[in-house]
C-alpha cells in the first residue's frame, strides 16, 4: 500500500455534518426510527470530462488510483439542445421507461443522482440493478453522482414537505449546481443538463425554476428515430386524467390496503401465497397457503381481480355457500396440482396454532369430502403483495387491430397475446401496428388498474417474423430466461492468453504441473453422442497385477481454468448450466474453454481432474483415490462406434479389450444398483433430424439405447458418489451435493389405482426398491411398450432432484431416491454444469490441491448459488423440451401421419394420447371426435369414456389407439404445435 | 432507505458520506461529573457513551457483575483479589435499553458485554500503572447511551480519558478505534480499499476490527476482530487502525490540554504545582 496516511486538507472537523433521520417497518410490523449520520462535502466531482476543478479534487482509493471521469466532454446534442446534453433523469423516469435508457442508440452522458438511485432500490431491486450494471458499462457514461453528500445538492426536508416532493426538490437542486457548475468552465460551449421526469408538478416546477426539463415522451421525440423509442414508454401516465374522470365504472373490486392485509394475515383471516393460473383454464387459479394442505381454488375474473400469474397475493377465504362444486372436468384441477409451486414464502409463524387447526381441519373436512361430490374451499385475491411480472414474449392479435391503425402511424390499441397461456392479453399502444403485426415481440406490463379489463404494457422490442427460427429460438430462451447474449468483454478477458495455441506445458517444472500426475502413457478414450464438441469426460481400465482392474474416470479440469470470484465465474453461476436446444447451444462457459482447452479432445494433451478406481472383477470398489492430472485421449467415439467396436470380435487392440473390460464391468455395477433399489425411470426421448445444409428439420426419431451409453452412465454415477462422500467429509458443512426426495406416497395413489383396476396389477411404494421391483412387473405380453408406458407416468409423480448445501439438510435427507444412493453429487460434467464446477473446487480443496476458495465454503454464498442453478437446470430442461417440441412440429409441418398411440390420461371431456414415435402428447377433446361434440359417459371408477350420439367409440386408460398427427398453428399464442385426431381404437 | 455499502465502489463514498480514510465527528469531555474521581463523555459519531471511574480505593464488597483483570477470572475469584499487590480494574458496562434502535434489555451476564468488559479491564491494566497503588481497586464504569458502531473504541477512549482525569498514572493515552474492508469476506475482492472507523450499517455489512495502540508508538494494546476476513487484506486493515488510534490520540489530547487549561485560568489548579511543562497555547 502507498501510504495510509490522511492528507491534512481532509479534516473530518471541517466536514459539515448533517442528519438523515426516516422510518422504517420491519417484517414483523415493528416501526423503527433510524437516524443516520450524513457527512457533506465539497470533493465529490461532477465527473465531466470539459471540469479541470473536479479533476483536481477528485477522491483517490486506498491504493491511490483516481476513478476516471465518466462524462463525454462532447455529448451528443438532440433538436432542441443542439450543444450537446447530459440527461438527469428522476426515479420515475427509470421506474417506467429501464428499457429506453438501455437502448444503444440514445441516452448516453446520464447523471443518475443518489437519491434516486435510492428511491430506486426501494421500488425495484431488479431495476436497480439494472442501472448499476449501466453505470458499469463504459460506453454507456452513465455517472452515479452523490447529491446528498455534496454540501451544495444537500436538501434537508422541510417542515411539513411530503419526502417526495422533498426527493424531487433535491433532483431540481442538483440538477441547478450541475447547470452553474458546468457554465463556470470557460471558452466553452458547455453541455446543458436536462432534467427527465414524468412528474407534470415537477416539470412545472422546474420550468419555473428556469431549469431545462422534458417529460419522457417530449425528450424521445426530439431524438432521432424517436418514433420507434416512443412506444417504449409506458402510457400509464397519460392516463392520470383520464381515471380522475371516471371513477365510478371500475371493474375489479379495490386491493386491501397493506396494513389491512398484514393485520388478516396474522391473524389468519388472509392468506398469502403465490398465484398460479392453471394451464387449462385461464380462468382458474390456485394457492398453496401454508395453512391448508390442499391449494385454495379461486375461479372467475372478478375474484382473481388482477393477479398475474407468479404475483405473491393476499385472499380472503369465501363462504361456504359460495364453495364449488367439484366439476366433472377434472381436467384443471389436475393440472393445477401438478403444476404447483411449493414454494410458498414468507410463511407466518405468528398465526395461533389453535386457530389454524381449527380452520385447516375444516377444509380437511372440505377437501375429503369434495371426493363424494361436496363443494370445495374457494377464495378470492385481495390484494397484491409483490408483482411478479418480467417482459413476456407474445404477438399482436390481429384481430385486435383496426384497419386505420394498420396504415396509419397513429398511435393505436391492440392486443398482445403472450405464449404462456398463463398470461393474461396485454393491452398495447403502439404506432408501429403494421410493422409488428405477425412478429414475435418482447412487452412489458406496467399496470392493471381497476377500470381496465386487461393489463396494459408496452413494447420492449421486435424478435422478428413469427415462426422463423430466429425468432421463435430467441422467444424460447426469454421465456425460459437463459442468459443467451454474447459474453462480455470482461468474462473474455479471464481466457488463456494463448487462445487457441494454448497448451499443457512441455516442462514438468511449469506450475500448472504441480501436483498434477502424469497420466499420458495411459489408454484414455472418450464416448459422447455422435458430434459432441464439448468432452467432459474421458475413461481407461487396465488389468493389475493382482487380478483386479484399475478404472479411471477422467473429468475435464475446468476449475484450472475458471478461477473463483472472477468474471468468468460470475457469469458460468448466472447461468448454471448450458442449455441445449435443437439446433444451437447457450453455452456456459465461453466457446474457447468449452470446446477447446478443457475439452477432452483426442490426441492431444489435456488438463483432467481424475477419479481412479481398483476393482475386483466383480465390479467392488477396492480403493480409490482422486488426482489432478494430464492426459491423452487415445481417441473420441460415438456411442455407435464404441458399440460396434466392441461387438466386433476381430478388433483385440488394448484399446478395445479395456473398453470391453469397462463395459463388463458397468453391467455389473449396474445389477449393483438396480438390487440397491434404483429406479429405472423413463421419459419419451426423440432426436429430430436436420437436413444438413439449411438444418430444416426432416424427420423425428426414438433415441436408441446403447449399451456403451449405459457403461458411460454407470462410470459417471460411481464417480459421482465417490466424489460426493469425499468432498462431504472434508466439509461436512458446505459440500455443495445433489438429492432427490423420496415422493410422498399419495403421489402414486391414482397410478396405483389405475393399474390396479385396469390391469390387476400391483405398484407398491414403500421404497424406492418394493417400486423397482413392481415396476419391472407392470408388463403386457402383448404391448412391449406398456412397461415404458408405466415408467413414463411413474416418473411424473416423482419429486425433481435438486442441488443443495449439505449443511443445510441432515444427513438421511442427502439420499437420493432414484438413484438409491445415500449421497451423491454432479462433478462429471463441469463443462456445462455449474454444480460440478464447483465440486470440482471443493474436491481439490479436499485433497489439499488448492487452498479453498472463501465463496466456495461461505454457507450463504452457496445456497444462492444451488437455489440459482435448481431454477436455471429446470428452465434448460423446460427449454430444451420445448424446442424439441417446436421442431417436431417444424418436422410434421404439412405432413400428416397416422401413428399408433396410448392413451395416459382420461378426463370427462376428453383424453391424452402419447404417441412413443413422436415422443409428444396432446389432449383429444371430446369436440374433436366429430363435427358434433358427441354424448360421453364417464366412469371414473373403471377410467373409461364412453361415447355416443354422432360418434360412439369406448376409451380406456392405458388403450393403444391409432391417431392422425397432424401440425396446427394455434390461433391464440401463435406457437405451430401438434393436433392429433383418433382414428381408431384396437 | 438509504443505499448499502455496495454502492462504495461507485464514487469512493462510504454511506455517510465519508471517504475511506475519515473519521467520524468526535467530541469528548473530561470532568463531566464533579462528584466522581474521574469522569469523560465521549461522542464518535452517534456512538455516544460516559465513563465514571471510582478509585483507586478500598476494594469493597465483590460484586459479581463487574470483570477484573487481576486474578484473571472475574465473578468468584475467591475474594483473594483486592489483597494482591496490584490495584485490581474492575470494568462495569451498562448498555442502556434506549442506545439501539430496537429497545432492549440486557442482562447483566449479557455475553457480548461480559466479554468487552474482559477486553477493557486487560487492556487497562497493562497501561495503568496499577503496582502503584496495592490492595486496591479502580472500577471504571461505563454507559453506553446510543450505539452507532465502533462501540468498543469509544468504550476505550472514554475509559482513558476518564482515567486521566481521575489523575492514575498510566504509560500513554489507550487510544482505539476500528478499521474494515470495503468489500465483504465472501466477494473476495482483491482490490477491497480499508475503512477507517465504521459504523452500525457498515459494521453489520463488512469484515472489521477494533484496534488500540499507546500512544504515538505503533504498539498495538488490543486487537479485536469477530468477522471473517481474508488475511492479505488485515494488514492494510490494521494499518488504516492504527493510523486512525494516532488521530484519536490527537483529539483526545487536545480536549484534556482544554480542559488542563480551563482548570488552570479557573485557579482550580496552581500552575505552578508540578504543571510547568504544560503547554498553555
Amino acid at each position: 500500500m502507498a501510504s495510509l496516511k490522511r492528507s491534512v486538507d481532509s479534516d473530518p472537523l471541517a466536514a459539515n455534518i448533517s442528519n438523515k433521520i426516516y422510518v422504517r417497518s420491519t417484517k414483523s410490523g415493528k416501526v423503527q426510527k433510524i437516524v443516520r449520520e450524513v457527512y457533506l462535502r465539497q470533493d465529490i466531482p461532477c465527473s465531466s470530462r470539459l471540469c479541470q476543478r473536479c479533476q483536481t479534487v477528485a477522491p483517490k482509493d486506498a491504493s491511490g488510483k483516481l476513478i476516471p471521469f465518466v462524462l463525454s466532454d462532447s455529448p451528443a446534442g438532440t433538436k432542441v439542445f443542439p450543444q450537446g446534453h447530459y440527461l438527469v433523469p428522476d426515479t420515475n423516469a427509470f421506474l417506467t421507461a429501464m428499457d429506453l435508457f438501455e437502448q444503444d442508440s440514445a441516452f448516453y452522458d446520464v447523471i443518475v443522482l443518489q437519491i434516486v438511485l435510492e428511491e430506486l432500490r426501494n421500488r425495484s431491486l431488479p431495476l436497480y440493478n439494472r442501472l448499476i450494471s449501466l453505470t458499469k458499462s463504459e460506453d454507456k457514461r452513465f455517472y452515479v453522482f452523490f447529491n446528498e453528500f455534496r454540501l451544495e445538492t444537500h436538501v434537508p426536508r422541510l417542515e411539513g414537505e411530503t419526502v417526495n416532493d422533498r426527493n424531487d426538490r433535491a433532483v431540481r437542486k442538483a440538477v441547478a449546481w450541475y447547470g452553474e457548475h458546468l457554465a463556470r468552465i470557460k471558452g466553452k460551449d458547455v453541455p446543458a443538463i436536462v432534467m427527465l421526469s414524468n412528474d407534470r408538478d415537477n416539470l412545472r416546477k422546474a420550468k419555473q425554476e428556469g431549469i431545462n426539463a422534458c417529460s419522457l415522451a417530449d425528450y424521445v421525440k426530439q431524438l432521432k428515430d424517436g418514433e420507434k423509442l416512443l412506444d417504449m414508454i409506458p402510457e400509464t401516465q397519460d392516463q392520470d386524467n383520464i381515471k380522475e374522470k371516471r371513477p365510478g365504472d371500475n371493474l375489479y373490486p379495490e386491493y386491501f390496503s397493506m396494513s389491512k392485509m398484514m393485520t388478516g394475515v396474522k391473524n389468519n383471516l388472509l392468506h398469502q401465497g403465490i398465484f398460479n393460473v392453471s394451464p387449462y383454464n385461464y380462468l382458474e387459479g390456485s394457492i398453496r397457503v401454508p395453512a391448508f394442505p390442499k391449494a385454495l381454488l379461486i375461479l372467475g375474473r372478478e375474484n382473481i381481480n388482477r393477479a398475474v400469474d407468479g404475483d405473491l397475493v393476499v385472499v380472503e377465504v369465501l363462504p361456504k355457500d359460495q364453495w364449488k362444486e367439484p366439476s366433472t372436468q377434472v381436467i384443471e384441477e389436475d393440472a393445477i396440482t401438478k403444476n404447483e409451486n411449493p414454494d410458498a414464502e414468507e410463511s407466518d409463524d405468528f398465526v395461533s396454532e389453535k386457530e389454524r387447526k381449527a380452520l385447516q381441519e375444516e377444509v380437511k373436512r372440505t377437501h375429503s369430502k369434495t371426493t363424494e361430490g361436496h363443494a370445495q374451499p374457494t377464495a378470492r385475491v385481495v390484494g397484491v403483495i409483490k408483482r411478479n411480472w418480467r417482459q413476456y414474449v407474445g404477438h399482436i392479435d390481429q384481430s385486435s387491430v383496426s384497419q386505420s391503425a394498420q396504415q396509419g402511424r397513429k398511435q393505436d390499441s391492440v392486443f398482445v397475446i403472450p405464449m404462456d397461456k398463463k398470461i393474461p392479453k396485454i393491452r398495447l399502444r403502439t404506432r408501429q401496428v403494421s410493422e409488428l403485426l405477425g412478429k414475435r415481440i418482447l412487452v412489458t406490463i406496467d399496470a392493471w388498474d381497476r377500470s381496465s379489463r386487461h393489463p396494459s404494457g408496452h413494447f420492449v422490442r421486435s424478435l422478428g417474423e413469427l415462426e422463423t427460427k430466429a425468432a421463435e429460438t430467441e422467444a424460447l430462451l426469454l421465456e425460459y430466461d437463459v442468459q443467451y447474449r454474447p459474453f462480455p468483454k470482461t468474462v473474455l478477458d479471464c481466457l488463456p492468453k494463448e487462445g487457441h495455441d494454448w497448451k499443457v506445458p512441455q516442462s514438468l517444472e511449469d506450475p500448472g504441473w504441480k501436483d498434477r500426475q502424469d497420466l499420458r502413457d495411459l489408454l484414455i478414450c472418450s464416448i459422447d453422442p455422435i458430434g459432441c464438441q464439448d468432452i467432459d469426460d474421458a475413461l481407461h481400465s487396465r488389468p493389475l497385477p493382482n487380478g483386479n482392474f484399475e478404472v479411471g474416470v477422467h473429468i475435464a479440469d475446468v476449475s484450472h481454468f475458471v478461477k473463483p470470484g472472477n468474471a468468468m465465474d460470475a457469469e458460468a453461476s448466472i447461468r448454471g448450466t448450458t442449455v441445449y436446444l435443437v439446433d444451437k447451444r447457450i453455452d456456459m462457459l465461453p466457446m474457447l474453454l468449452g470446446t477447446d482447452l478443457c475439452s477432452l479432445k483426442p490426441y492431444v494433451e489435456r488438463y483432467a481432474f481424475s477419479v481412479i478406481w481398483e476393482m475386483t472383477p466383480d465390479a467392488d470398489v477396492v480403493g480409490s483415490r482422486f488426482t489432478k492430472s494430464v492426459i491423452k485421449s487415445r481417441e473420441a467415439f460415438s456411442y455407435e462406434q464404441a458399440q460396434l467396436r466392441v461387438d466386433d470380435s476381430s478388433q483385440q487392440d488394448d484399446l478395445t479389450k479395456s473398453i470391453r473390460t469397462l463395459l463388463d464391468l458397468s453391467k455389473k455395477l449396474k445389477q449393483k444398483r438396480l438390487d440397491a433399489g434404483a429406479l429405472s425411470l423413463s421419459s419419451p426421448e426423440v432426436k429430430v433430424q436436420m437436413e444438413s445444409e439449411t438444418s430444416d428439420p426432416i424427420d423425428v426419431k426414438t433415441k436408441v439405447h446403447l449399451d456403451t451409453m449405459s457403461l458411460v452412465e454407470e462410470f459417471m454415477l460411481l464417480a459421482n458418489t465417490s466424489v460426493a462422500r469425499r468432498i462431504y467429509e472434508a466439509f461436512p458443512q458446505t459440500a455443495i451435493l445433489r438429492r432427490h426426495g423420496a415422493p410422498p406416497k399419495t403421489n402414486f395413489d391414482e397410478l396405483a389405482n389405475q393399474l390396479k383396476v385396469k390391469r390387476g396389477l400391483d405398484l407398491s411404494v414403500e421404497s424406492s426398491r418394493a417400486l423397482a421391483d413392481s415396476l419391472d412387473r407392470c408388463v403386457d405380453e402383448k404391448e412391449p411398450f406398456f412397461n415404458t408406458l408405466v415408467r413414463i407416468m411413474a416418473t411424473r409423480c416423482m419429486m425433481s432432484a435438486e442441488y443443495f448445501c449439505s449443511g443445510t439438510q441432515a444427513y438421511p435427507e442427502f439420499r437420493h431416491y432414484g438413484l438409491a444412493s445415500e449421497i451423491y453429487t454432479h462433478f462429471t460434467s463441469p463443462i456445462r454444469r455449474y454444480a460440478d464446477l464447483m465440486a470440482h473446487r471443493q474436491l481439490a480443496a479436499a485433497i489439499e490441491y488448492e487452498a479453498i476458495h472463501p465463496s466456495t465454503r461461505s454457507r450463504g454464498k452457496l445456497e444462492a448459488v444451488c437455489k440459482n442453478i435448481n431454477v436455471r437446470h429446470r428452465n434448460a430442461q423446460l427449454a430444451g423440451r420445448a424446442s424439441i417440441a417446436y421442431y417436431v412440429g417444424q418436422a410434421l409441418r404439412g405432413k400428416a401421419t397416422e401413428e399408433d398411440g396410448f392413451v395416459m390420461k382420461i378426463f370427462s371431456n376428453g383424453f391424452v394420447v402419447l404417441v412413443p414415435r413422436f415422443g409428444i402428447e396432446s389432449l383429444i377433446r371430446l369436440r374433436d371426435l366429430a363435427e358434433v361434440e358427441p354424448q360421453a359417459e364417464f366412469d371414473a371408477e373403471t377410467y373409461t369414456l364412453q361415447t355416443s350420439g354422432s360418434r360412439e367409440v369406448k376409451v380406456e386408460l392405458f388403450q393403444k389407439v391409432r391417431v392422425r398427427v397432424t401440425d396446427q398453428k394455434d390461433e391464440t399464442t401463435g406457437k405451430r404445435g401438434v393436433k392429433m385426431e383418433l382414428v381408431r381404437t384396437y | 432507505m438509504p443505499l448499502d455499502t455496495s454502492t462504495y465502489g461507485l464514487a469512493l463514498l462510504r454511506v455517510d458520506g465519508r471517504r475511506w480514510n475519515e473519521l467520524r465527528r468526535i467530541y469528548a469531555q473530561i470532568r463531566t461529573q464533579a462528584a466522581a474521581d474521574g469522569s469523560s463523555y465521549l461522542e464518535m459519531g452517534h456512538t455516544k457513551v460516559m465513563c465514571v471511574v471510582t478509585g483507586p480505593s478500598e476494594p469493597g464488597p465483590r460484586r459479581g457483575a463487574g470483570i477484573s483483570s487481576a486474578g484473571g477470572a472475574g465473578g468468584g475469584g475467591g475474594g483473594a483479589g483486592g489483597q494482591s499487590k496490584d490495584a485490581e480494574v474492575v470494568v462495569n458496562i451498562v448498555i442502556a435499553g434506549f442506545s439501539s434502535v430496537d429497545r432492549k434489555r440486557r442482562g447483566r451476564s449479557d455475553k457480548r458485554t461480559l466479554e468487552m468488559q474482559s477486553t477493557l479491564a486487560n487492556t487497562l491494566a497493562a497501561t495503568l500503572h496499577t503496582h502503584l497503588f496495592p490492595h486496591s481497586q479502580i472500577t471504571i464504569s461505563l454507559h453506553v447511551l446510543s450505539q452507532d458502531g465502533s462501540l468498543l473504541a469509544a468504550l476505550i477512549n472514554a475509559a482513558t480519558l476518564a482515567c486521566v482525569d481521575a489523575g492514575i498514572p498510566m504509560t500513554d493515552y489507550v487510544t482505539a478505534c476500528t478499521a474494515g474492508s470495503t468489500s465483504t469476506y465472501a466477494a473476495n475482492d482483491e482490490g477491497a480499499d480499508p475503512l477507517l472507523d465504521l459504523n452500525h450499517q457498515e459494521e453489520q455489512e463488512l469484515p472489521g476490527l477494533t484496534v488500540a495502540t499507546l500512544g504515538e508508538s505503533d504498539r498495538v494494546v488490543a486487537l479485536v476482530c469477530e468477522s471473517r476476513v481474508q488475511i492479505s487484506r488485515l494488514e492494510g486493515m490494521l494499518a488504516v487502525g492504527v493510523d486512525g488510534c494516532k488521530q484519536v490520540r490527537e483529539i483526545l489530547d487536545q480536549v484534556i490540554k482544554a480542559q488542563g487549561q480551563k482548570m488552570i485560568l479557573e485557579g482550580t489548579v496552581d500552575k505552578g504545582t508540578g504543571l510547568n511543562d504544560m503547554d498553555l497555547d
